[in-house]
């Protein structure tokens, strides 16, 4: 069964990646999202992350439903609340059969929650306020 | 309806929040459709508009996918910005 968590605590990389082992999985792939200090030439100093959250959860339950039904497992964690340099933002791993599937499910899952998950990150830079990427 | 006034709460979020609040209440009248939502807040708000016009409507936490969709009065309405997580 998947396991899914949007909260302000600490995202626990060892404990999540337990979730996923399994005797029936040969591959386990995990992604994690962490906050980077330098964009091009704009610096970051620590990022806000806030959610639409029971939208969020219930989009990535819909995410990780099919999956599951093909016989995959699924943990995805996303942090809100205040980031500073190098935390954790999210986690998603998916184990499977085989590496093929772990790699493109994992790759599709990050993709698709940055593009339809109501969660927002606002970034305090060095020289300016900003929503987004 | 019968030409009564639909009052809906529209929940912001990001930078919408900000600039508008946590929420927005719209008087729909009889065209109550997922379609008016954002044009109704473009009229109300026309210094958001850049912002409105990105942003994408979420009905009961789902993204419209039928604008014509009709809303009733508990339906959970949600303006939703470009997201940004992960």
């Amino acid at each position: 069964m998947y396991y899914l968590k949007i909260s302000e605590s600490p995202i626990d990389v060892q404990s999540l990646y337990e979730r996923l082992k399994d005797a029936q999985y040969g591959g386990i792939v995990t992604f994690v999202g962490t906050v980077r200090q330098w964009t091009g030439d704009v610096e970051t100093q620590f990022i806000e992350y806030s959610a639409y959250q029971p939208m969020a959860e219930r989009q990535l339950e819909k995410l990780a439903a099919p999956i599951e039904a093909k016989g995959a497992r699924v943990v995805i964690a996303h942090r809100l609340g205040r980031l500073e340099l190098t935390d954790e933002a999210v986690f998603v791993g998916v184990a499977a059969g085989h590496r093929a599937e772990a790699f493109k499910w994992c790759q599709y899952l990050i993709d698709t929650l940055k593009q339809d998950v109501p969660i927002w990150k606002k970034e305090t830079d060095t020289d300016a306020v900003r929503w987004g990427e | 309806m019968g030409g009564m006034t639909m009052q809906l709460k529209v929940k912001l979020f990001a930078m919408l929040r900000e600039q508008l609040g946590e929420t927005v209440t719209l008087n729909l009248g009889d065209k109550a459709t997922a379609e008016a939502v954002k044009p109704a807040l473009i009229e109300r708000f026309p210094a958001a508009k850049p912002i409105l016009e990105t942003a994408r409507l979420a009905i009961n936490q789902d993204f419209v996918s039928d604008e014509a969709m009709t809303l009733a009065p508990g339906d959970e309405v949600a303006l939703i910005p470009p997201v940004s997580g992960g």
